[in-house]
């Protein structure tokens, strides 16, 4: 039988934590409410925008900008990827960030040459993650001048980051860039994604609703289709990037809001349990006591 | 009532509008540009500027800034970052961010930061043009 003390002890240790997990559901609910926002109003434009980039690419005649030259000169291992991996900032939220991790891990696994792949992690735990993984072995390395934080995320933000990679990209230090994050796809749903930001791929041919391959009309780009790209692809980045931010932002609080309040739900389960363990030793030793007293009394009378 | 066309004006932090247009004036890189139904396709950036568009009649202004607009004969997308319309601007904040800009230009800057101020005073001086054109 536990000692009664202790058990006390462990139930107020557990209320402690319980206060703890408690306030940290209600901050990540507002401030999930203030995410959840944002997404709304975000999405029809991160969805839009994908959608017409890639009618606008359906119809851009052949040119020879920069941003859609892959490059093919350049072997497979030997090509230079960049990764912009979107983490949370804290821990304490679940699987959220061990799934972004883990695919961020799994997607590097997939490339031919490690050492030839440059991360940019947003948020303090996948920065921490990588940078202490890039120590020991040959892994990809980690940009460590790369600091910016997935709380709250603002346009601004996302221009730097885009003109960043862009300007890596024309540099020719990177050869090709993806950005990784986790897509809300319903409020329970989240799923992790890629997305290619550069180079772009052109296609000269869609498909028409009855499957047959129609060769689509060229658009009239003005003043010229270099230049429209020029001004084009950096908006797409900036555009991409804020809103991956918004959407990764959201699944954060949102795993942050259901891990907080397992924990909530399992620590008054865990009291629960304790004070009947605790009130089970307590009358224990109520009995014990009687039956000592009775016991001695019982000894007197027969002297 | 002249032919119309489908209008999408789509900003990051909203849309902005949908609808039915009959005449569309954007500012491009080089100047004006007029849009009307069974306009060619298509597509040009949008610096930070002016826009107007006509509903039922009826012109309506707003202030843009940096975007690109896709057109096709039957429709026509704006993507964004931010469109306003002159009664939503908020000209003290726009005032502040102009100071501040300029304030920012006297400094020695390096060349990102200089383009980023001069795009932020751009954007300041556009806003309180629009809504003092338009809104009093």
């Amino acid at each position: 039988m536990p000692n009664m003390r202790e058990i006390r002890e462990r139930i107020a240790s557990i209320q402690q934590i319980l206060k703890i997990t408690n306030a940290m559901y209600l901050m990540s609910s507002s401030k999930l409410k203030k995410a959840r926002k944002s997404l709304d109003s975000t999405e029809p434009y991160f969805y839009k925008l994908q959608e017409t980039i890639e009618s606008v690419l359906e119809h851009t005649p052949h040119t020879k900008q920069l941003f859609f030259d892959r490059r093919s000169d350049i072997p497979e291992d030997k090509r230079k990827k960049g990764y912009i991996v979107i983490t949370a900032d804290k821990g304490l939220c679940g699987s959220y960030n061990h799934n972004i991790l883990k695919y961020a891990e799994q997607t590097l696994n997939e490339t031919a040459d490690l050492s030839n792949c440059y991360l940019f992690v947003m948020g303090q735990v996948g920065r921490m993650y990588f940078q202490r993984r890039s120590r020991n072995e040959n892994k990809a390395s980690v940009d460590s001048e790369f600091l910016y934080t997935t709380q709250n995320p603002t346009l601004y933000r996302a221009m730097e980051i885009a003109e960043l990679v862009i300007e890596k990209f024309k540099a020719r230090e990177l050869d090709e860039v993806y950005l990784l994050y986790t897509d809300m796809v319903t409020s329970n749903v989240q799923e992790t994604r890629t997305l290619r930001l550069l180079p772009f791929e052109r296609r000269h041919f869609g498909k028409a609703a009855d499957g047959t391959i129609k060769k689509l009309p060229k658009a009239s780009f003005s003043p010229s289709p270099e230049e429209v790209m020029d001004y084009l692809i950096p908006q797409y980045a900036k555009g991409i990037i804020y809103g991956a931010m918004v959407e990764a932002f959201c699944c954060e609080q949102q795993s942050r809001m259901t891990a907080m309040d397992a924990a909530t739900t399992s620590a008054k389960d865990m009291i629960k349990d304790l004070s009947l363990m605790y009130n089970r030793a307590r009358q224990a030793a109520i009995t014990q006591e009687i039956t000592e007293v009775c016991g001695g009394a019982n000894g007197l009378k027969e002297d | 009532m002249a032919k119309t066309f489908k209008l999408e004006i789509i900003a990051t932090d909203r849309i902005f509008f949908q609808g039915e247009t009959e005449h569309l004036v954007i500012t491009a890189i080089d100047g004006l540009m007029g849009i009307m139904a069974g306009h060619e396709p298509l597509v040009t950036v949008l610096p930070t500027g002016e826009l107007k568009y006509m509903v039922d009649g009826q012109w309506k202004y707003a202030a843009i800034s940096e975007g690109f607009i896709q057109v096709q004969p039957d429709r026509a997308v704006i993507l964004a970052d931010s469109c306003e319309l002159p009664e939503e601007i908020d000209i003290k904040r726009a005032e502040e961010a102009k100071q501040r800009a300029e304030e920012a230009l006297r400094q020695k800057q390096s060349i990102v930061e200089y383009y980023q101020t001069q795009a932020a005073l751009n954007r300041a001086m556009n806003r309180l043009k629009v809504s003092q054109k338009h809104f009093k």
